[in-house]
This record gives C-alpha cells, structure tokens and sequence, in this order.
C-alpha cells in the first residue's frame, strides 16, 4: 500500500542575491510503501532538503503534487514527524516532555503521555535520562531524543533530515544501527535524506539518487537485517552497492 | 573515602556568603576611603556628609518611619508600574515578532521610544495626568513598556526556524505554538528587557518623584537639598543604590538561574 506519493514536484523561487528564479527542484516523483525506509542521497544542491521541507509542509511546492494515503498535503501536520539536522529540541523542556509534546498537542493526559515517553525512551536506552535538559546530553543524546519525540507521535511518515550529520563519526554508527533496529520492531515508512552514500545503503531497502532536481536512478538495497557495521563493513553485496551509489553521486 | 570528598568542599551557606562578601567588599572599601577623606580634609559637611551624619539620618529616618514611607511610596510605583508595562508589552511583542514584516518595520520606531524611555516623559505626564501618582505610574510604565515590547519582539524574532517547524511537525497549533515555544523562546530576551526597563524604571521614577509628588525616595532628596541636608540626600542615594542590587541579586538573578541558565540559553555570567 503506498503511503506517499510525490508526482511531478517542482520548486522555484526567487534568489534576491542573482535577482533571478532558481530551480531547486526540477521534476521529482517517487512513491514510498507504507513501512519502507527510503534514503535519498545527492551532492549539496541536489535538492533533496528542499524536497524534504515540501513534504513536512514547511515550505510551499511549486508544482506537481505531494499526496499522503491519496490526500494532497497541506502545510506541516503530525501525520508527517520530522526529525531535524539541528535536534529542534525545546531547550526549555525537559527530555520526557519533550518526547510527550506531540500526545501533548493530541490532547492525551498528563500521566499517560508520560507513560509514552517513558516506552519510547526506553527503546532509544534514554530512560535515565527523562529529567535532563537538552542542554545536558551530547548530541547523540540529543538526536536520539529527536528520534524518539517524532516516533512517539505515531506519524504516518517519518521525515528525517541528515539526521547524524552533526554527531561525530563513532556515535553516528550507532546511531545508524539503533535507527535500523527501531525501525524492524515499529516499521515506521522513512524517508531519509543524506549526503552520506555509505549511510543511505547501509538504512534503506531503497535509495533513490537525486542531482540537479531530478532523479537520477533508484536502487534497491536487499541486504539482510538487522544491520551491523563490523558485518556490512566486509559485504560484498553492501561494497557493490556503495559503490554505485558512489559513482552516480559523483557523476552528477 | 567520599566524605573525604564532601568534607573539602566548603557547605552550601559558606559559599554563598563568601558570594555575598565578595560582592560588598569593594562597597565596603568606597565607605572606609569615605571614612578617612571627609576629616583628613576638613570637608564642609554642606558640601559632603561625614559617615556618622549620614549614620545619623539613616537611624533617625527609621526611628521616625519616614524612610520606610518613602521606600514603600517608590517601591510601590514601580512595582504596580513595571507590572502594567510587562503585562501589555510582552503579549504585543509577541504578536509583532510573529510576522517578520511586522517586526521590521516596527524596529526603528521600538528602537526610537526606548531611547526616550522614562526621564524625557515627565514633562508631558506631568500635562496629561497632574502632578501625582497617574503621571509617576505612567513614566515608569513607559520605562518598561517600549525596552520589554521591542526584546520580546526581538527575541520571538530570534528563535531558529526548525524549532517552530518541529512545533508544527508535531501537531502544534497558533495558541500552542504561542505558549509552548514563542513565549519561553523569547524569555531570555525578556528577562533582559525586564531588567533594562527596571533600570530605566527606577531612575525615571527617582526623576518624577522629585517633580510629581511629596512622598518618596526622589522627594526626600529633593526636600533635603533645599535644607542642606547633605546627610539625608546622600542617605537617599544609597538606599536608591541598595534597592537597586537588592532587586537584581534576589529577584532577577535567581529568577535567570533557574530557568534561561538551566536551559542553557545563556551563559553564566
């Protein structure tokens, strides 16, 4: 069952600095099935943020069409989490608050939004943490909390933004590997936008390679979960695969 | 052995009171250089008051009552003032941050009134309202309204994009966004409006008091130059001064601690 559906997606806008239109995104479609984790990788200007903030609703599209379960979209909604390159935690919440505000905003009570908080700590291993400010916690901490806030809001997609960018190299492995396990027990649908090759093989059943507004090519990645990197480090399939990816990105 | 460790460190009211003694041992220091000058060169007492005269008038003030009715004349106007001008200014500094056109054009004109905020009004409140409480209030309330409304506008105009986004994200609608992230967003930025517009408060009321009224801390030095009472006027300085530490030391500087300082919006100063 397809879950969301991109047709035709165009963006243009004005750049006040060359005083003229840019395109940024081109002519984009893509069909994403309910419960698929879906990376979308390209070199910086490719497009793929810009694709990112039509789909959360944050910014206007131009033209073609962005429908959720055969709906067209409408501005940001908490059937589409986004989890953010910067955390976008409220610094001025504590972490169990911050993973309860989207029940908050549901209208769900206090003690029962805690009680969410609390389980989906407890599957980021972040129980000891629920009292913290984000101030307190190292940013993979921190971008676990993000996870976990986006997820405890059930949405129907989950949108997240290079995510692990800004954490170091050790802590965004397993970050990643956490991610792939916490997808096989909810099968949240992902769509998850890198400039990481490595990252979009080693996350996705399907990465879909952007450059210059437009699709390039889609790849299906059938390696076998779950996923650890001391195995797919050494994969032939996952070396193979990378390095097309690699290629394409590089080419284009 | 962790006792060890708890035994080195010195207890909790030893820390602070070593705080507090830092912080009044330079005030303590301007006292004592007092204390020697005013003999050591046979000053006028009409033209500077000797520590024991200025001793003299504070417990002489107390003794009667009437410095504890001029303490309480002005701590009462800029409390009721400061109180009306945050409450109206930080709604509107909000509904203005909202929009960014919004909040550009009405910069310049924020940034003008602040300027002239409190001490350049009196002449005019004294027009509008007559010599009395209607004109001090209204000073003070200009003191803190223009500095509060433009750092809360400010500060909503501030907070990053991707927070109001999430906010959004994650079902967040116009009033929740409001309490949830606008108005704490902007709190830093307000409690230093707060603190910038108390500041002017307090002058500005000092100013009108001496003009609008016969009660208070600016009407007491005032009334006292016209007797030369030099003792009383610097008397009234001090207890200006002192009110002024005591308000930012035990009422903002704790209320910043335990919020924008533990969220790690500002640093420790």
């Amino acid at each position: 069952m397809k879950t969301l559906e991109l047709r035709n997606l165009k963006k243009t806008y004005f750049d006040p600095y060359a005083g003229s239109h840019v395109t940024a995104v081109h002519d984009v479609s893509l069909e994403v099935q309910q419960g698929d984790f879906v990376s979308v990788v390209g070199p910086s200007g490719c497009g793929k943020t810009t694709i990112l903030n039509m789909v959360a609703g944050f910014i206007p599209h131009s033209g073609g069409e962005i429908l959720l379960n055969g709906k067209a979209i409408n501005g940001p909604g908490p059937e589409r989490g986004v989890v953010f390159q910067s955390f976008a935690l409220f610094p001025w919440k504590t972490v169990l608050d911050n993973v309860g505000f989207g029940p908050k905003m549901r209208g769900v009570p206090k003690a029962e939004r805690d009680r969410i908080a609390h389980e989906y700590l407890a599957l980021a291993g972040l129980s000891h943490a629920a009292s913290r400010y984000p101030n307190e916690l190292s940013g993979g901490m921190q971008q676990r909390v993000g996870v976990v806030r986006a997820l405890a809001n059930h949405p129907e997609v989950l949108l997240m933004d290079e995510p692990f960018a800004s954490v170091d190299a050790q802590t965004r492995m397993t970050l990643q590997e956490e991610l792939t396990r916490i997808w096989q027990e909810r099968r949240p649908t992902v769509i998850f936008i890198t400039h990481d090759v490595a990252e979009a093989v080693f996350l996705a059943n399907r990465v879909v390679v952007l450059s210059k507004g437009r699709v390039l090519d889609q790849i299906e990645v059938a390696l076998p979960r779950p996923r650890v990197w001391d195995d797919l480090i050494e994969d032939e399939t996952f070396k193979r695969l990378s390095a097309q990816v690699l290629h394409m990105v590089r080419s284009a | 052995m962790p006792h060890d460790i708890d035994a080195a460190r010195p207890p909790r009211w030893l820390a602070s009171a070593g705080g507090a003694a830092m912080f009044v041992a330079p005030l303590l220091a301007l006292v004592l250089i007092w204390a020697i000058a005013v003999p050591l060169f046979g000053i006028n007492p009409r033209v500077f008051p000797s520590v024991a005269a200025v001793g003299g008038a504070a417990m002489e003030s107390i003794r009667d009552g009437t410095l504890i009715e001029h303490i309480g004349a002005s701590l009462l106007r800029v409390g009721l003032g400061t109180l009306i001008g945050v409450v109206t200014a930080v709604p509107l500094g909000i509904a203005m941050g909202v929009s960014p056109a919004v909040s550009t054009f009405l910069t310049p004109l924020f940034r003008f009134f602040s300027v002239l905020a409190g001490i350049a009004w009196i002449p005019i409140a004294t027009l509008w309202f007559g010599y009395g409480f209607g004109a001090i209030i209204f000073v003070i309330f200009n003191a803190v309204f223009f500095v509060v409304t433009y750092n809360t506008l400010l500060g909503v105009s501030t907070i990053p994009m991707p927070l109001r986004n999430a906010a959004a994200s994650l079902g967040a609608g116009r009033w929740a966004l409001l309490t949830e992230v606008l108005l704490p967003g902007a709190l830093p930025n307000i409690v230093t409006g707060i603190r910038t517009g108390l500041g002017f408060a307090w002058r500005g009321l000092i100013a009108a008091e001496m003009i609008a009224t016969n009660v208070g801390l600016g009407y007491m030095l005032f009334v006292a130059r016209d007797f030369y009472r030099t003792e009383v006027i610097i008397l009234g300085m001090i207890v200006i001064g002192a009110i002024w530490l005591l308000i930012d030391r035990l009422l903002l500087v704790p209320l910043e601690r335990s919020t924008i300082e533990r969220w790690g919006m500002v640093r420790r100063a």
